[in-house]
């Protein structure tokens, strides 16, 4: 019988060891009783994910391998009132997707137990990136995207996700009255020249940071002279490959602006759904799997993960959240498997790259209707 | 880019073609049996060649048939078009003529798509002018390689001009519209609705086929009928497999009327069984991979919107069967995704229908009910009523309309001297004249 108090017990650990220390095997078989129990712990707690669960094909309890458990589209998450697993006088907090104009954005809510197991599973992978001290943290966003009590955003939860990192934070954009961004030159500046030597975190969502900062101070002319920072930046590329920036074009433009060196800017890949991981970029570009979680790229066809090389849509894993049932997600997202172990930067286990969002299908074909225009809504079965 | 589809970059080189095109469909008539004669041939060389892997092919090699086309063209036009003289009505000759050049604008996600379009406006005498959607260009070729291989001589293909560009070239979407007569545009709302707002000339005809839904419903003396349930389940299977159920025509829904029997299981069973036959004996070579995180998105949503829902599914996004209850029709996912839906009578489902509806398939016992069902679905804008496993087997009209006649101008011809009348016209004038002068002895000496 799985019970929270025991299933926490067991994240711990997990939580506690080195993240990129176990190979594909020994990591498998770390996770896979876990997430099993996760299963049973949220099928207890949720008729509608036990009623899921039950008509997988393979049944969740005799799977071999993480590969077959049921796993839930991210899409699911874009449903009112969000999928919980906890009373909602238990939910602190409710994390929303950046969703484009006019999409629903994806919503979970976080227990108490779920947000510190987030925080931790953020530190536990990024202290491992740029090392364990606090530095000045400057944000390439606005106070008010930290601001809210209640739901935040994502660019709000990345940006405290590193907060652990900081010894202060400070933000270099505000917003005008129509809400567009616009960079606080005077004030960036003035951050420049207090922390021209020291090792400084910066960290924005990858189009904020090219659109508002990169290219505002370009037209300028003017170079930070921070070679000591440590750019991490996410959000997808989406807006960027528009304009035609590629992640070396960014990488370099970033770097310029700074005046440091390319490779301390840091793409990191995260979705809200998977509360306490990201993916940031090793010095040989791969994104690689921490411990309490597991990546598995899936062959479009046939659903069954792919071979070393190919692509596919990512699943992402992970036994941190408790609140909501996240514990095994299929992304949107396209992505390559470029190592099961032994990438050369020396972290083990699964590696991958992201490719990019799945594209949408042409929908022109002649049986495909948005809506259908039912005269009466009412159900009358 | 194969010589049999250009790809166009300049509108100037569409505007060059149409001029060609036109030139040949205004000079040289086409007779209906030599066009069908040729399609006849084309049919036959549609077997294997790499073209049997093509979605539809099977359904376009039907369709090209003279069996086929020939009713479909004598309906249309009369008996006579097949000779290609003029027919007689009254003092007057009518014959069909050509519009001249027709655009196609197929959906880009049917693969014979664009030579079904094209075959209509063939059979009328047209030229064709193509825009080959980026993702047909490989079946479309293989396919009009084998008509280059049945028509030496060119009596079809150089009426023929396939092109290809991307769809949001404005420029070249517009100059193909400013040059052609007639236009067949298929596809989504907002494809169509693009197309329909090119500048055409004012005298372009648009013949329009633009997104519509299919579903299916059976009575519970079919479904709950042991000895013929596997049969219904196969055509129900065989409905949604071909064009991935992303055809107007493939069922999305399908409502089972209770009928005071209450347990669907078996039915569920045998319908699941057929499933995986058809799935077996035509697997899927490739999907979208959108298409599969539609697929994995409907099946969740299905299950956890309603705890009384249930489903069946493969690990892979191969099949997948929702079965609830309700007429609140659900969003089409396609991918071979069907619904299932139990109703206590189908004809309040019908009620809800409305014109985007085209295809019901039905099954059911008493032909007294189904005569109902089909003109209360009539009357709902429903445009074509079969019986389950023919919802592709299209004829004429197709979304309730022609499909050759709209591209063609049947023009009248009163003749300037009496003597040049139809040879019924001299008949009833040689009667009447006789009856006049039986009664007027003058007249007849005059005569």
């Amino acid at each position: 019988m799985s019970n929270l108090p025991d299933i926490e017990e067991r994240i711990r650990p997990l939580l506690a060891s080195e993240p990129y220390k176990l190979n594909v095997d020994e990591h498998q078989s770390a996770l896979l009783a876990l997430l099993k129990d996760e299963l049973a712990y949220a099928c207890g707690r949720s008729a509608s994910i036990c009623n899921y669960v039950e008509r997988w094909p393979i049944d969740y309890r005799t799977s071999s391998r993480i590969a077959d458990l049921p796993f839930l589209p991210v899409g699911v998450f874009k449903s009112d009132p969000p999928l919980a697993l906890v009373d909602r006088s238990e939910i602190t907090r409710t994390l929303a997707s950046s969703s484009t104009t006019g999409q629903v954005p994806s919503r979970v809510v976080l227990d108490a137990g779920t947000a510190k197991r987030m925080t931790k599973g953020v530190m536990t992978i990024i202290r491992d990136f740029i090392g364990p001290t606090r530095r000045p943290y400057l944000v390439v966003d606005t106070a008010a995207t930290l601001a809210g009590s209640g739901e935040l955003g994502a660019r709000g939860a990345a940006i405290q996700g590193l907060r652990s990192f900081a010894t202060e934070l400070v933000c270099c954009l505000n917003s005008n009255p129509a809400g567009d961004l616009q960079l606080e030159v005077e004030r960036l500046l003035e951050y420049a020249t207090k922390w021209k030597d020291a090792e400084v975190l910066v960290y924005g969502f990858t189009y904020v940071i090219w659109n508002h900062l990169v290219k505002a101070l370009k037209d300028h002319g003017v170079v930070l002279n921070l070679p000591n920072a440590r750019i991490l930046h996410s959000g997808g590329w989406k807006r960027l490959q528009q304009q035609a920036v590629t992640k070396e074009v960014f990488a370099s433009g970033v770097a310029d602006t700074f005046g440091c060196s390319p490779n301390r800017v840091i793409d990191f890949y995260g979705m809200v759904e998977n509360v306490g991981v990201v993916y940031p970029d090793c010095e040989q570009g791969n994104k690689h799997v921490p411990t309490f979680a597991n990546v598995i790229i899936r062959n479009e066809l046939t659903l069954e993960p792919v071979a070393l090389g190919q692509r596919g849509l990512v699943q992402v894993c992970s036994v941190l959240p408790t609140s909501f049932p996240g514990f095994l997600l299929l992304t949107e997202d396209i992505a390559e498997l470029i190592h099961h172990d032994g990438c050369p930067c020396g972290r083990r286990g699964t590696a991958f790259r992201f490719v990019s969002r799945a594209p949408k299908a042409e929908v022109r074909g002649c049986g495909n209707i948005e809506t259908f225009r039912v005269r009466s809504s009412a159900n009358i079965a | 880019m194969s010589d049999l589809i250009q790809a166009v970059i300049s509108p100037e080189e569409i505007a060059r073609a149409a001029m060609r095109l036109r030139e040949v469909a205004l000079d040289k008539d086409l007779s209906p049996r030599s066009v069908l004669e040729l399609f006849e041939r084309w049919a036959a060389a549609l077997s294997g060649n790499g073209t049997e892997v093509i979605p539809g092919a099977p359904f376009l090699r039907l369709w090209l048939r003279r069996g086929t086309l020939e009713p479909i063209l004598e309906r249309e036009l009369g008996q006579a078009v097949l000779n290609g003289g003029w027919r007689e009505e009254g003092q007057a000759k009518l014959r069909a003529f050509p519009l001249g050049v027709v655009g196609h604008w197929p959906a880009g996600n049917i693969e014979i798509q664009p030579v079904l379009s094209l075959s209509c406006s063939l059979l009328g005498g047209n030229a064709c002018l193509v825009r080959v959607p980026s993702d047909l260009v490989e079946a479309t070729h293989l396919l009009m390689e084998r008509l280059r291989a049945v028509d030496p001589t060119g009596m079809l293909l150089e009426r023929i001009k396939l092109v290809t560009f991307d769809h949001s070239r404005e420029d070249l979407q517009m100059a193909m519209a400013r040059n052609v007569d007639g236009a067949m545009i298929w596809g989504g709302d907002e494809a169509v609705s693009r197309v329909r707002a090119l500048p055409f000339p004012h005298w372009t005809r648009l013949a329009v086929f633009g997104p519509r839904l299919s579903f299916a419903a059976m009575d519970a003396e079919t479904w709950n009928k042991p000895s013929e349930r596997f049969s219904w389940c196969q055509r129900i299977a065989r409905d949604v497999w071909q064009f991935d159920q992303q055809a107007c025509s493939s069922p999305q829904v399908l409502f089972l009327e209770r009928g005071g029997c209450g347990d669907v299981s078996p039915f569920m069973d045998e319908l699941r069984q057929a499933f995986r036959a058809e799935n077996q004996a035509h697997p899927r070579r490739e999907i979208h991979p959108s298409l599969t995180s539609a697929i994995c998105l409907a099946r969740a949503s299905w299950l956890l919107d309603n705890v009384a829902n249930k489903a069946w599914f493969s690990q892979s996004p191969d099949w997948t069967i929702l079965l609830g209850e309700g007429t609140n029709i659900p969003k089409p996912t396609q991918g071979r995704t069907l619904t299932v839906l139990l109703v206590d009578d189908l004809f309040q489902v019908i009620s809800k229908f409305d014109g985007a509806v085209q295809t019901l398939g039905l099954a059911i016992g008493s032909a007294e009910k189904e005569e109902a069902l089909a003109h209360a679905a009539a009357r709902r804008g429903v445009d074509r009523i079969v019986k389950l496993g023919r919802m592709h087997v299209f004829a004429s009209p197709w979304d309730g309309m022609d499909l050759i006649r709209p591209m063609v101008r049947v023009v009248r011809h009163v003749p300037s001297q009496d003597n040049a009348g139809s040879a019924r016209d001299r008949r009833e004038r040689i009667v009447s004249d006789i009856k006049r002068g039986e009664n007027d002895p003058e007249s007849c000496k005059s005569a």
